[in-house]
């Protein structure tokens, strides 16, 4: 089974307590810890990252790079910084601080390439914007070998409660002018299937939560898994161990059971997996 | 059977909150998105964009000529919430009233009085009550699990504020208030909800990052008799989402409420749990809802704040986070910044 690691900022993630949350962010902050699990994963067989990208993230996932071959796939946009600078700083310069951040010739290209977009962006364009947003922090994403892409869940959940395939397809067009591979990460794949229709062949990977539970399965469990069924390479099973209620090995049977393409795994079952040096060991991976 | 015709409803103002609503209601199968309401009719393409497909009117009047909706989701910035209810009032539609109510405790009291007046189903928009674990929490303290409740103490942080901040959120006369108003209210309603009406409070605030209280310290007591203590604060590195967390001490046991599970310690087995340490968590509790508009923060309890106000609408019943549940928490806010000004415990009216 391909076996995926999902980092995103420690900031982002539900904590079991206030003392958790502070241990863990404190720790992950540090681009050597995020090294460090990242080469806990790969002993586990981890050989993919799925990664929401910050300055620290992204430090690790290129020294990692450097010695291991592992494939990244990009979450963009960092959805909560760029919130937050929306806040601060307006929607003019959260785009400006991106665009600052680009070496002259990637702000060559986004230039380029926001010049054909610049009447639907003027008019707050939704996919247009949030195709802007993700290109600039594509471009400053030098230094790593990303081999897919996906749009933050914030964008896509809002993209499918609107029936909007065009963000998808123009970024997996996007994606192929670079040679790579768009995917997609949500809650709501049986929506996201209706609302792309044929077009959902163009995503080799469909992440969405996929445990013996049927958390964070909407509309249902029943539902979601006729849907693998139909195409069971393309998905990928996301909350496998439902909250930290599965343990690891029997989430892992679950999603082979499916013959789903791989699952993703977080930093605790990561974690709590290494402790025991195997995945399919018995260990509940929710801290008390 | 017949199936109900969906409930008709229109959303004023098209900021973030507009929107989220409006795609909800798109998207629930027992309502009908049928207007936006704001005077920016420059942002008709931004809606359109979204997907969003109900036509953009400059007011309410125009609105209700063309579109009759049943209810009307109340999404701008709070200092206007009471105006538009006054004008939405002309006509007899179901209300649902973005989160904080009122900039005032006085504005509330008018809000709730039109729509009662008014005969109307009603709610407020503090999602996290309607996060399943909430609602399990609630009903096993009133189920007595926990026997006689005495204490409680709860935060409520997000890391938000760390510099001068700008636009209508930040300024007290048109929010209402800072991290207390806008953001520890989510938790104030829950308090309200479990423990009652207030009573009493002793608070102190601080600015020292924007023009509003950025951080607070509550002392709350309840007229049946539990107290308890609040810290928040938006301040605080390491959490880009709200991070609360509430223990209740009773006589029996202590419960921990926390985003995705419940922890019940009991000294003795009582509701069909066991003595020590019990684990309920989300994964455990009936999942009703169909979609998850906003993964990461408050995730399926959208929705189920829709599905439970459409059938407030439809049974004529009100729903427990109506708006005579959030006076309750708009009492709260206004003792707390009263009792931060004065230096006094203040006793609610």
């Amino acid at each position: 089974m391909n076996l995926v690691l999902e980092l995103r900022p420690p900031e982002s993630r539900f904590y079991g307590s206030w003392r958790e949350r502070l241990e863990t962010v404190a720790r992950l902050r540090r681009p050597d810890e995020v090294h460090a699990l990242c080469e806990q994963a790969y002993a586990l067989g981890v050989r993919t990252v799925l990664a929401v990208l910050d300055d620290t993230i992204r430090e690790a996932l290129i020294a990692f790079q450097r010695w291991r071959d592992v494939a990244v796939w990009a979450v963009l946009p960092n959805m909560f910084a760029f919130i937050r600078d929306l806040t601060d700083l307006g929607m003019v310069g959260a785009a400006r601080s991106r665009f600052l951040r680009l070496t002259p010739a990637a702000m060559a290209r986004t230039t380029l390439g926001a010049l054909g977009a610049l009447g639907a962006i003027r008019r707050r364009d939704f996919v247009a914007g949030a195709l802007l947003v993700a290109d600039m922090e594509m471009a400053a994403l030098r230094g790593l070998r990303v081999t897919r892409l996906l749009l933050h869940p914030q964008l896509t959940e809002i993209a499918l409660a609107g029936g909007l395939p065009t963000l998808f397809t123009e970024l997996a067009t996007r994606a192929a002018r670079q040679g790579i591979e768009a995917g997609i990460v949500t809650h709501n794949p049986v929506r996201g299937a209706a609302v792309l229709g044929a077009d959902l062949a163009r995503f080799p990977a469909v992440i969405a939560p996929c445990n013996p539970l049927g958390y964070k399965m909407f509309p249902d469990r029943e539902a979601c898994e006729a849907l693998f069924r139909s195409d069971p390479g393309r998905f990928f099973a996301d909350e496998v161990t439902a909250g930290g209620s599965v343990v690891v090995g029997k989430a892992l049977a679950h999603v082979e059971a499916l013959g789903l393409g791989g699952a993703v795994l977080d930093v605790r079952a990561v974690e709590a997996a290494y402790r025991e040096g195997r995945l399919d060991g018995g260990t509940a991976s929710r801290a008390v | 059977m017949s199936t109900p015709a969906p409930l008709r409803a229109a959303v004023v103002g098209a900021g973030r909150m507009g929107m989220v609503h409006g795609h909800l209601l798109q998207i629930h199968p027992e309502t009908e998105l049928v207007a936006f309401v704001d005077r920016d009719t420059g942002l008709a393409a931004h809606l359109a964009s979204q997907g969003l497909r109900a036509e953009l009117y400059p007011s309410l009047e125009a609105a209700y000529a063309e579109t009759a909706p049943d209810a009307l989701f109340v999404c701008t910035p709070t200092h206007t919430h009471l105006p538009v209810v006054r004008e939405a009032l002309v006509r007899p539609v179901h209300l649902f009233v973005e989160k904080p109510v009122a900039t005032t405790l006085a504005d509330a009291e008018a809000i709730l009085d039109l729509a009662t007046r008014a005969g109307v189903m009603h709610s407020a928009g503090y999602v996290y009550g309607h996060l399943p674990v909430v609602a399990a929490a609630r009903e096993l303290l009133a189920a007595g699990v926990l026997g006689e409740v005495l204490r409680f103490t709860a935060h409520a942080y997000v890391s938000e504020v760390f510099g001068e901040k700008r636009g209508w959120f930040f300024q007290k006369e048109l929010a209402g208030g800072g991290v207390v108003a806008n953001m520890a209210s989510h938790l104030l309603f829950i308090l309200g909800w479990f423990f009652g009406p207030i009573r009493r409070v002793v608070a102190s605030t601080r600015s020292h990052a924007s023009a509003v209280e950025d951080s607070a310290q509550v002392l709350l007591t309840f007229t049946s008799g539990v107290t308890g203590l609040l810290d928040t604060s938006w301040s605080v590195p390491g959490t880009q989402m709200l991070d609360y967390g509430l223990t209740v001490d009773g006589r029996r046991g202590t419960l921990v409420l926390g985003r995705d599970r419940i922890l019940l310690h009991l000294l003795a087995a009582a509701g069909g749990y066991e003595a020590g340490w019990n684990e309920i968590h989300a994964s455990a509790l009936p999942a009703d809802a169909a979609f998850d508009v906003s993964p990461h923060i408050g995730g399926e309890a959208f929705y189920r704040q829709l599905t439970t106000f459409v059938r407030a609408c439809r049974t004529r019943t009100q729903p427990f986070s109506s708006l005579t549940e959030a006076l309750n928490t708009q009492r709260m806010i206004d003792g707390i910044y009263a009792s931060a000004a004065s230096g006094q415990p203040v006793d609610a009216p």
